[in-house]
């Protein structure tokens, strides 16, 4: 029984290994520049990794760079000026968000 | 000093979290779990929530913990014992829809912005009743004591509730071999409702409540009770374990420090019950109850650092005494033992 | 005491019933709360799962049942294990534990 047990588990421990680590997104983090609701574009001001006190999320790095959200789940609407992060794939060129993220507005360390 | 290397960054909940205390809640649920044969998940969200974890991922993580945790003291008993089957999987029905709606419950409140207070003032109603439960049974073996009775097992006898309830007759009406009851199964399906919803709102396995509920309301035998408990806890983990992570309120990796630290201190904790003699350490118990209250309280007032230092030390100084019965137990066990092989070979 | 107690048990179901209804009276809307792991300050199995979290969550909620439940089992079997071998004696006595 002990061992049918083990067995069991080996294996689908394996097969999960295997079909799990074929999936990986980049991340950024900025400030929300503009929110086009139409097109379903962001535009975000890229922040850094340097978290210091002063800039809990991060610094800016002055980059620019827009996502397309058509297919992202989106959390609380991101407006100009939050702060959010998103991951995101790269097809044809274009950054296509998977899950956007409203950093500022939802600052779950405080819960 | 540079302190940052005791933090680890939890990605998910985006929060930097003290890991050695991380360690420690694991360890003292194992140890205090497994040396009073209660869950003691009880103190391992408010645990979290005070290391830092905003709520929700401590009732996320605690119940994926509940879920290993369950599994290894399943794999102990190699097999339930005495479950009713029967009675198990229809109850697992009404477990199930309760945490689900427990745990979209502490998504609502999430949401609304007030899950922290709200779950912090439940689990102080939640503690103290805990604590009155353990003072009672304290004082109840000591009249007995006195009266000179031997304290047995089980609880209070003689409610019988369950008798009124098997009289609602509403269809299906389902027999119960193992237990021996003939009942409509929505007492079962509602009974196990209610535990589920608590178990998925508080992030705790339930036998707490269960286990009463079983015996008065339901009528199981005790025995069948305590194995029947057991199935559902697991059951609950692993629904819980699911439902959060699609929720995206665990953190596998703290779940699996804490999985570490409860198997060993399990261990301890349940040889050190073969040593420990007398009434007294329930009164331990009670007190560590009341203070990890007292530091959810604490927090609620925003005393972050005395909350976080009052509730380790409770835990931790329990945990050291218990550790201390077991090992002198078993020094003495094993010194016995080769004094007795010593005699054996001289004869 | 005993009556103690089943008030407050009592009182704690009720409370777990009334929770819902006093929530949904509350009705304001309320927008769903998304979480972005951040991978980009983490490395090794916390950054693989938080890379599976961000892309395909049902995947992570199978993968963390398996995962705790293979960790649950391993530990299990490890300390019985290394239990047996410490030379007391496990067998004397009952384990209710859960």
């Amino acid at each position: 029984m002990k061992r049918r047990i083990i067995q069991i588990v080996m294996v689908l421990a394996g097969l999960f290994w295997l079909a799990g680590t074929a999936a990986a997104a980049e991340v950024s983090q900025g400030k929300c520049l503009q929110y086009d609701k139409e097109r379903k574009l962001v535009t975000i001001e890229e922040y850094d990794i340097n978290f210091t006190n002063e800039h809990p999320y991060g610094q800016p790095t002055g980059t620019q760079s827009e996502y397309n959200v058509a297919t992202a789940l989106i959390g609380i609407p991101p407006e100009a000026g939050d702060i959010i992060r998103l991951a995101y794939n790269v097809k044809d060129g274009t950054k296509v968000a998977i899950r956007l993220m409203n950093v500022s507005k939802q600052d779950l360390r405080k819960k | 000093m540079d302190a940052s290397w005791l933090y680890m960054y939890m990605p998910i909940a985006g929060v930097d979290i003290f890991w050695p205390g991380l360690v420690l809640i694991g360890y003292s649920v194992g140890v205090i779990g497994g040396f009073f044969g209660m869950g003691g998940a009880w103190m391992v969200t408010p645990g979290l929530n005070i290391l830092g974890f905003p709520m929700a991922f401590a009732i996320g993580t605690d119940i994926a913990h509940i879920a290993g945790k369950s599994m290894i003291s399943t794999i102990r008993h190699s097999k339930f014992g005495n479950v009713d089957y029967k009675l198990g999987f229809i109850m697992v029905i009404g477990t199930m829809i309760g945490i689900e709606c427990g745990a979209q419950l502490v998504m609502w409140l999430e949401r609304l912005g007030q899950i922290g207070p709200v779950v912090r003032w439940v689990y102080v109603v939640f503690l103290l009743l805990i604590a009155v439960m353990v003072f009672s049974d304290y004082a109840k073996a000591r009249q007995k004591k006195k009266a000179g009775e031997v304290a047995g097992e089980k609880g209070v006898e003689g409610f019988t509730w369950y008798k009124t309830l098997h009289k609602i007759n509403i269809p299906p009406m389902m027999h119960f071999k193992t237990s021996g009851i003939y009942c409509s199964a929505w007492l079962p399906i509602s009974v196990s409702f209610t535990t589920g919803v608590l178990a998925g709102f508080l992030g705790i396995g339930g036998g707490l409540l269960r286990m009463p509920a079983l015996i008065y309301f339901i009528g199981t035998p005790t025995h069948v009770a305590v194995g029947t408990d057991l199935f559902e806890v697991m059951i609950s983990g692993l629904y819980g374990a699911f439902t959060y992570t699609l929720k995206g309120r665990i953190e596998l990796v703290a779940v699996f420090v804490m999985l570490t630290g409860a198997a060993i201190g399990a261990q301890i904790g349940t040889v050190a019950t073969k040593y420990a003699k007398g009434y007294g350490i329930r009164l331990a118990f009670g007190a560590a109850v009341l203070c990890c209250m007292i530091s959810i309280i604490l927090k609620q007032f925003k005393y972050e650092l005395p909350a976080a230092v009052l509730i380790l030390s409770t835990i931790g100084i329990i945990c050291i005494y218990i550790m201390i019965i077991m090992f002198k137990g078993a020094a003495n066990e094993l010194r016995e033992k080769k004094a007795r092989e010593a005699m054996a070979t001289k004869a | 005491m005993q009556r103690i107690y089943h008030w407050g048990k009592n009182l704690l179901m009720g409370l777990a019933i009334m929770l819902p209804a006093t929530a949904w009276a509350a009705g304001e809307k309320a927008t769903n709360i998304v979480v972005v792991a951040d991978t980009r300050r983490v490395t090794g199995i916390l950054k693989y799962f938080s890379d599976l979290y961000n892309t395909n969550v049902v995947m992570s909620a199978v993968w963390a049942v398996v995962l705790t439940v293979a960790i649950g089992c391993f530990l299990g079997f490890i300390m019985d294990f290394i239990m047996e071998r410490s030379g007391l004696d496990l067998h004397s006595r009952k384990i209710i534990e859960h």
